[in-house]
């Protein structure tokens, strides 16, 4: 077991900061990877990022209706496996559920 | 999504799309039409949709409408009528072979789902309208000049061409398209059942109730504390979603 830090993701199209719409977990709470972490509002459009690992929530670094610059901290978790998760989105889980936060370049 | 998840659907217009998750012999698949300036991307992957849906085990159809995303953009405002994108949505069924199929729509897309259910009857068992309602969006834009007002569409409209990749006189074509056709929600989709969502603070829903028919099954949801923009991601709205697609009984209420 070892606490790990998800840093708020590049969210692409330039966004540098979003706000907290709503939490979807609680401190003390067993996720899943991949479960619905918290919703957040950008300048564009709302975003829904998923957990990226299985683990206990042990810190969550904003409040509703804060504001943070990408890359600042977003949640604290104690994790099952360290595998692959600090300060970035999980890529592939499953081929049919492959989410990118950064849209295709136009 | 990653870029090979997406297919293109030919024609003089092609259209970009998406496939996922298993069908069934026994559900139709959910068709997403996503809004105004946004895509399949941004509408319905990016908060959580596909996630959602496919932990529902259900089938998704994604489309980029005409003038949006990955599929072409046209500049003529005759390209965008109403009926031409339900057209397209008819299209990319009848290509995939699908008969019958539940559409979820947002804004602009429920307006088109709306389109789409009363044009091809029998195409759409469940059709969840979001972010809309039967008030003019456009009332108060300049059809010459569209994002240069203060209405709320113009406040959408701004957004949208600002956005990297974006392409202005598609997308003012496009409103013009629409604005030539005024929502009238006379004739109504005949055989289909209708759920209304929208954030309380949404004014471009306003008066969305109108559209539906307790005696139908139809059902209203508001979503506390959430705008047009915020609406989107909302856990309720996907819970609603949900259980509005796999109900049974037309007995299915909601508050």
């Amino acid at each position: 077991m070892a606490e790990q830090t998800f840093a708020l993701p590049d969210l692409g199209e330039g966004l540098v900061e979003a706000t907290v719409l709503e939490w979807l977990v609680r401190p003390g709470e067993r996720v899943e990877r991949n479960q619905p972490l918290v919703e957040l509002e950008t300048t564009k459009s709302a975003v829904e990022i998923p957990s990226p690992c299985s683990g206990t929530v042990v810190r969550l670094h904003a409040s509703e209706e804060e504001t943070l610059r990408v890359g600042a901290a977003l949640v604290t978790f104690e994790v099952d496996s360290a595998a692959g998760i600090v300060g970035t989105v999980p890529g592939g889980e499953r081929p049919t559920r492959r989410v990118r936060l950064r849209p295709p370049a136009e | 999504m990653s870029a090979d998840m997406y297919q293109t659907l030919p024609g003089p217009v092609p259209l970009r799309y998406a496939r996922l998750g298993p069908s069934h012999a026994s559900r139709p698949p959910v068709v997403l039409l996503h809004g105004f300036g946004s895509d399949f991307e941004s509408g319905w992957v990016r908060t959580g949709w596909v996630r959602a849906l496919e932990e529902a085990g259900g089938e998704v159809v994604g489309l980029d409408l005409r003038g949006h995303g990955g599929s072409a953009r046209p500049h003529t405002p005759d390209a965008y009528l109403p009926e031409v994108l339900a057209g397209d949505v008819a299209r990319l069924l009848d290509a995939l072979g699908v008969g019958r199929a539940d559409v979820v729509g947002y804004s602009m897309g429920a307006r088109l789902g709306w389109e789409f259910a009363a044009r091809f009857p029998g195409r759409a068992r469940r059709v969840v309208l979001g972010g809309f309602g039967p008030s003019d969006p456009f009332a108060d834009v300049d059809p010459a000049s569209p994002g240069s007002g203060e209405a709320p569409f113009d406040r959408v409209f701004r957004a949208a061409v600002a956005a990297p990749g974006a392409d202005p006189v598609a997308l003012t074509a496009c409103v013009r398209g629409q604005m030539s056709r005024p929502f009238s929600p006379d004739p109504a989709p005949v055989g289909v059942r209708l759920l209304l969502v929208a954030g309380e603070r949404d004014a471009l829903a306003e008066g969305m109730e109108a559209l539906a028919a307790p005696g139908r099954g139809d059902a209203v949801v508001r979503i506390p504390r959430r705008d047009h923009l915020t609406a989107v991601s909302a856990q309720a709205f996907k819970r609603a979603v949900r259980d509005f697609l796999s109900a049974e009984s037309p007995s299915f209420r909601t508050s």
